[in-house]
């Protein structure tokens, strides 16, 4: 519904979901931020199974929805997702389409 | 005095859910002196009311969605966020409620909790500490985990083991609570991967007494048992058939000649007392220990006693702080 779906506090970028995954996903598996970068892989370099990416992904709506209405993560397309960037790159996406 | 403890129940969760739920929560205000926040379906938990009222300690949170037996845990936890058990453990979270209880799908309600209430720092998984009635003891043992995190790394068990530590000290009142690994023997060396690398994390720590066997289980041999989800699920359905067969190969014998039904009108009253303790309803429902908050889980066919003794065993989690005593016994690992 196009009222629901409006952007409250102006458009996130690529960084500032970056760094909201970051603290997150630093959180949930209880590492150094520093770890996560870009181009680490979520299982093979970070260690994170299934349950921990839905902890991330169930975080990651909870802030970012706040701020865009309408923002949703899809389960099926977790599998999709392998990397940070992947992951950044779809929500950026995401909330784009949730703000448009 | 201070504010009384809320507690919120999933209304539909469960066998004999709603009515015998609701009929256990209305109980449980009655004689614990807690408040009860009753969440379900408006229109399935309203004509089980006495004339349709809510009495006094008791609240109801229409929830209009419902996450059933045979679910994907996760996805349902997910994407169910007006459940019944989703929103019983939102009210946690938003201090609505202190603690919750849940009769319905297990695996459900260990993802909601975990999700809406978060993890304890330190604890990678939660993990269900399942009293064991030990006969002639003055307190049950603990199986951890009873089925909440069904593979499990080696470093997880030890965190098992220190959450069933302090919940043995602060629950059951036990000082010094022993721990035991479970295997297939009780040599160190024995067991799989998981249980080879679990004895060597765990050879010093506090209370450790190595590894026992499932014959330890009802016995007071440790005050907890550690194993992976799966298999304490196994031992768990294990035990209730042996009992369930034991039990009744007791009374077959008893009905099996006159004298024997002579005997049986003497003794079937004493067995059916002492057997009393063997009751799942009696036992209070097992805590799922990891997470930021109080959940206790009830049997999938809760009668109402059992929600009522399910509500006391949460009650008393709040009164004692649980979880904040296991975070502090975490951070003193």
């Amino acid at each position: 519904m196009p009222a629901e779906t409006h952007v409250e506090q102006g458009p996130i970028g690529p960084d500032a979901v970056l760094q909201i995954l970051r603290e997150r996903l630093a959180e949930i598996l209880e590492i150094d931020e520093a770890r996560i970068t870009l181009d680490a892989d979520f299982t093979e370099d970070l260690g994170a199974d299934s349950l921990a990416l839905i902890e991330l992904v169930e975080a990651l709506e909870e802030e970012l929805g706040e701020r865009t209405v309408g923002f949703r993560i899809d389960d099926e397309d977790l599998g999709d997702l392998h990397t940070v960037r992947e992951a950044v790159e779809y929500v950026v996406a995401r909330l784009h389409r949730a703000g448009a | 005095m201070g504010r009384p403890i809320t507690i919120a129940i999933d209304a539909m969760g469960g066998d004999r859910a709603p009515s015998e739920i609701v009929a256990g929560a209305l109980l449980a205000a009655e004689e614990l002196g807690v408040e009860v926040l009753l969440v379900g379906h408006d229109e399935a938990v309203r004509p089980l009311l006495p004339a349709g009222a809510l009495p006094e300690g008791v609240m109801l949170e229409h929830a209009p969605d419902l996450v059933t037996m045979d679910e994907e845990p996760a996805a349902a936890a997910r994407t169910k966020k007006d459940s019944s058990l989703v929103r019983s453990a939102t009210a946690v979270r938003e201090g609505r409620a202190q603690a919750m209880v849940g009769a319905g799908n297990t695996g459900a309600t260990m993802a909601a909790a975990l999700l809406r209430m978060g993890r304890i720092r330190g604890i990678a998984r939660p993990a269900i500490a399942v009293p064991i009635p030990v006969p002639g003891a003055d307190h049950p043992q603990l199986l951890i985990d009873g089925g909440s995190t069904v593979d499990c790394a080696p470093e997880w068990l030890v965190q098992f083991a220190s959450m069933g530590r302090e919940y043995a000290r602060t629950r059951l009142g036990v000082d010094q609570p022993t721990v035991g690994l479970l295997s297939n023997g009780e040599e160190p060396g024995k067991g799989d991967e998981l249980r080879k690398k679990a004895f060597e994390l765990l050879r010093d720590a506090p209370g450790f007494h190595g590894n026992v066997e499932g014959r330890d289980l009802m016995h007071g041999t440790v005050n907890v048992v550690v194993t992976d989800g799966f298999t304490g699920n196994v031992a768990l359905k294990t035990l209730e058939g042996a009992l369930r067969a034991a039990v009744n190969l007791v009374f077959g014998v008893l009905e099996s000649t006159p004298e024997a039904r002579e005997a049986g009108k003497v003794v079937t009253p004493l067995l059916l007392d002492a057997a009393s303790v063997l009751d799942p309803d009696s036992t209070g429902g097992a805590v799922l220990l990891g997470v930021d908050g109080v959940c206790v889980i009830s049997h999938g066919s809760s009668s109402a006693r059992a929600v009522v003794n399910a509500t006391r065993v949460a009650a008393e989690c709040v009164d004692t702080d649980v979880v904040g005593r296991l975070k502090e016994a975490i951070r003193a690992r």
